[in-house]
């Protein structure tokens, strides 16, 4: 008789998880969009007989189940959390690293030789073409290896850099992998974020002076303003897991000097700030309106110099430390423009030249360099 | 369709189980059929008329062979249904392998047919053979009822991933079989544990072993090597098992009782007692339908060995359509001999771990040619194993040995009888608390390996289905 009660509850308990969770999600509503994974999630596939016969209707019909699933964000939460009982220190393409740092997992073997050969001498022939300047930024596995889980694997940026300068020169590399090594113990990553911090950008900016010439003392690491104390950013997304948020941190004279700022060749504001996007989850996106394909710039500097900027979404917090050299800076992201950048380039150049600077983080300049003549 | 599904889970489940247990007796079958078929449609929507024209085939083999019983007509009746069966297997699964092998050593040209394997083939088709050879010999009845066979061939638990039933496991059972409460229960404990194995541990180990297979072996250690196929090894086993254990929970649920298929099979002391353990009903299969037709151990030690060399070649070349199954089959057959012919007397002399450690050596070699399909590869990562490697240890051996040390220790323990042993003894035990403990531990176990379980199908990084090749 015991035996049969125990048997009763066993069922009815069992039975309820599957029962709840199947109501609950038959009168759940579609999400197009998950915040917290940065992805468009998989719509309701169209019925037909020819696709449920090829066999590829139930196959995305299982995808949008599983995306839209009740409670989803939770779900991988669950995950997340059974991961790290596990000891588990790379979670979804990101380490735990010390200090609560969150690094974003880059294997060596993802970025053959074959690819970066090719990226190489794509800049190579920018770099000869328009006597540019080339400042790649190294991640935050390479700078803080110390704080990776033991052992961890990740793409020895160091030596790729060593090739980077080998091909295109020493007058052209601007050596950013140096000084954010001799700033490693101070905030120049993101704790949650794959991007660099301002204070990160601005000893890039400390070495590019170095490397171009450039004086006068603008700026004080110590006057910055923050703007967000509640930062999660794309690899805490990944991870999901409750862990301390970033500060984002400004200069103010940036946003003192007159600017005029034209996005996509349309809409003009007089800021580098778009401050609407501290009150969203993607707050890094208030350095230059997130992404663009072309940004124009136009300073209060009168010294009729000119900048053409070809970069990745490194730059967006190191551009307006630009603001008191150049009169004018061109700022094109390759991902967002499908034209032709040298004709689009000569349009650009005014009658008396303009310093040309290609400026990417080492990942993404493998991942996504890429452009027309 | 498969179990570790939010689809399977969450639709078809909850649905099919309210109806099953709503609708009256008889009518249980039709639920469970067109279930079925719905449950095989969903992923092969082509390939589910070949399983009915599978099922009519023997369901008609099945009445001539009755009404000519006794005479010479019933040979070739029996003779007609295994040729149909085996031309189904060879045309679908061996068909490309043939062709190739063929090209291979006459330089001919032909084309091959580029089918996609129907799934499941191998294990219905070896289930209806089951039945026609044993309504032959006697041993089991003639179905009348085309429904009911149609059930037992189509039964969705154990339609794409086994166990192997046999007609006469479950014949008294397939007309009429009442379901009891505690039968449910125990149904229900059994699928989420088998569920749980498969996303917990299977799908785990399986990423790591995804991991390792594709790296350059010119650059991995020693003992990266030997990471990579024991997390294989596990792999395999608690994927298997657990979709073992889900088909047997839920044939429970259905009022089935199909045989065991996996007994620990990791403890053996053995080549010869792993086979005993692992595949159970696969092995049996063989043993009953072509070891002892042949002779078995009846006819001499030389015809013995010559019985284990065909059986292990069939039971390699049963597992997927290419040379390194065959190998792999062969490599059993191998040691199985030794063990018939003198080792498995000196490993009874010696202490059981030595049994142990030599039998999972066997295997998990077994696991490199049975994982890796070209031959170079094969034995690239034997030299590795074998010492060959880059080092003995490296930083990424070390980095892999944190990360999975914690899952690798939970599979080792999920191998052995400790789990169970445990429970055995809280059960019948005669202390209030004991009993207590054992009460609740049921209840809330199966719930949150449930739970956990689902969480890693939502997140659903990697969630294979190994078995499209058997």
């Amino acid at each position: 008789m015991n035996e049969k009660r125990s048997a009763f509850y066993t069922v009815l308990l069992l039975s309820a998880i599957i029962l709840v969770f199947t109501f609950a999600d038959l009168i759940r509503g579609d999400r197009v969009f998950s915040d917290m994974e940065n992805k468009v999630l998989a719509r309701k596939p169209d019925f037909s007989w020819e696709s449920l016969m090829e066999g590829s209707y139930t196959g995305k019909y299982e995808t949008y189940l599983t995306e839209q699933f009740v409670g989803r964000d939770k779900w991988i939460a669950v995950k997340t959390y059974m991961d790290i009982v596990l000891q588990k220190k790379e979670i979804n393409g990101v380490y735990l690293g010390a200090g609560d740092y969150l690094i974003e997992q880059h294997l060596p073997e993802a970025y053959s030789s074959v690819q970066e050969t090719k990226k190489l001498v794509m800049l190579d022939r920018l770099v000869r073409e328009w006597d540019a300047r080339v400042m790649m930024v190294p991640t935050a596995d390479t700078i803080l290896s110390d704080k990776m889980p033991f052992h961890a694997p990740y793409y020895d940026q160091e030596a790729f850099l060593e090739r980077v300068r080998q091909q295109i020169g020493e007058e052209h590399y601007i050596d950013v992998y140096s000084v954010l090594s001799r700033h490693r113990e101070e905030e120049i990553y993101y704790r949650t974020d794959h991007h660099w911090t301002t204070l990160g950008a601005y000893y890039g900016y400390l070495a590019w002076m170095g490397a171009v010439g450039e004086t006068g003392e603008y700026y004080d690491a110590a006057s910055m303003e923050t703007v967000a104390e509640d930062f999660l950013g794309t690899l805490h997304s990944k991870v999901n897991f409750n862990t301390k948020a970033d500060v984002i941190r400004y200069f103010p004279e940036t946003a003192r000097w007159p600017v005029t700022v034209t996005y996509d060749l349309r809409d003009t504001r007089d800021t580098c700030y778009e401050e609407s996007y501290l009150e969203t989850k993607n707050k890094y996106g208030f350095f230059l309106d997130d992404n663009h394909g072309f940004v124009d710039i136009q300073t209060e500097c009168r010294n009729g110099k000119t900048l053409f900027v070809i970069k990745d979404s490194y730059a967006n917090c190191f551009i307006p430390l630009l603001i008191p050299h150049y009169e004018r800076i061109g700022v094109m992201d390759l991902r967002y423009f499908n034209g032709r950048l040298f004709r689009f380039m000569e349009e650009y150049r005014p009658e008396d030249g303009m310093d040309v600077l290609v400026m990417y983080n080492c990942i993404h300049f493998l991942e996504d360099f890429a452009y027309l003549e | 369709m498969v179990f570790s599904s939010v689809v399977f889970l969450f639709r078809f489940l909850p649905l099919f189980f309210i109806l099953y247990y709503l609708i009256p007796g008889r009518m249980k079958n039709v639920i469970l059929f067109l279930g079925s078929l719905l449950f095989y449609a969903w992923g092969e929507p082509v390939y589910v008329l070949l399983m009915l024209f599978s099922t009519v085939a023997d369901y008609v083999h099945g009445r001539l062979l009755e009404r000519f019983r006794g005479r010479g007509a019933a040979r070739v009746i029996l003779l007609s249904s295994v040729l149909i069966n085996l031309s189904l297997l060879c045309f679908f699964k061996y068909g490309d392998f043939l062709v190739g092998t063929v090209n291979g050593m006459f330089g001919t040209n032909l084309a091959p047919l580029n089918l996609p394997l129907p799934i499941g083939i191998s294990f219905y088709t070896f289930q209806t053979m089951s039945y026609t050879i044993d309504v032959y010999r006697g041993e089991a009845g003639v179905q009348r009822n085309l429904l009911d066979f149609g059930v037992y061939v189509a039964m969705f638990p154990q339609l794409i991933a086994g166990p192997i039933v046999k007609y006469r496991d479950v014949e008294s059972r397939l007309h009429n079989r009442p379901v009891d409460l505690v039968s449910v229960s125990g149904g229900m404990k059994r699928f989420c544990t088998g569920l749980a194995k498969k996303v917990l541990l299977a799908n785990q180990l399986g990423e790591l072993w995804v991991l390792v297979s594709e790296r350059n072996l010119g650059e991995i250690s020693v003992l990266t090597a030997w990471i990579g196929i024991a997390a294989f090894g596990f792999q395999i086993y608690f994927d298997f098992s657990g979709y073992s254990d889900m088909a047997i929970g839920l044939g429970e649920m259905l009022g089935f009782r199909f045989p065991e298929n996996f007994h620990y099979p990791y403890i053996s002391r053995s080549v010869t007692e792993f086979w005993r353990r692992w595949h159970i009903s696969l092995g049996s299969w063989f043993r009953e339908y072509v070891y002892i037709p042949l002779g078995g151990n009846r006819k001499g030690i030389c015809r013995q060995l010559l019985n284990i060399f065909a059986v292990w070649m069939l039971t390699g070349i049963w597992h997927g359509a290419g040379w390194n199954f065959l190998f792999w089959g062969l490599w059993f057959a191998l040691a199985l001999m030794l063990e018939k012919l003198f080792l498995g007397k000196v490993l009874s002399w010696l202490p059981g771990g030595v049994g142990v450690v030599y039998t999972l050596l066997v295997v998990f070699v077994g696991w490199v040619l049975f994982a890796l399909e070209a031959p170079g590869r094969i034995w690239g990562y034997l030299m590795v194993m074998a010492g060959m490697g880059r080092n003995l240890v490296d930083g990424e051996a070390l980095y892999l040995c944190g990360q999975y040390a914690v899952l690798f220790g939970i599979a080792l323990l999920a191998s052995t009888p400790l789990a169970a042993g445990v429970a055995g003894r809280l059960r019948r035990s005669r202390t209030g608390w004991a009993i207590a403990l054992y009460r609740f531990g049921e209840k809330v176990i199966p719930a949150a390996l449930l739970i956990l379980a689902v969480a890693g199908i939502v997140d659903a990084s990697y969630n294979p289905f190994l078995y499209f090749r058997f």
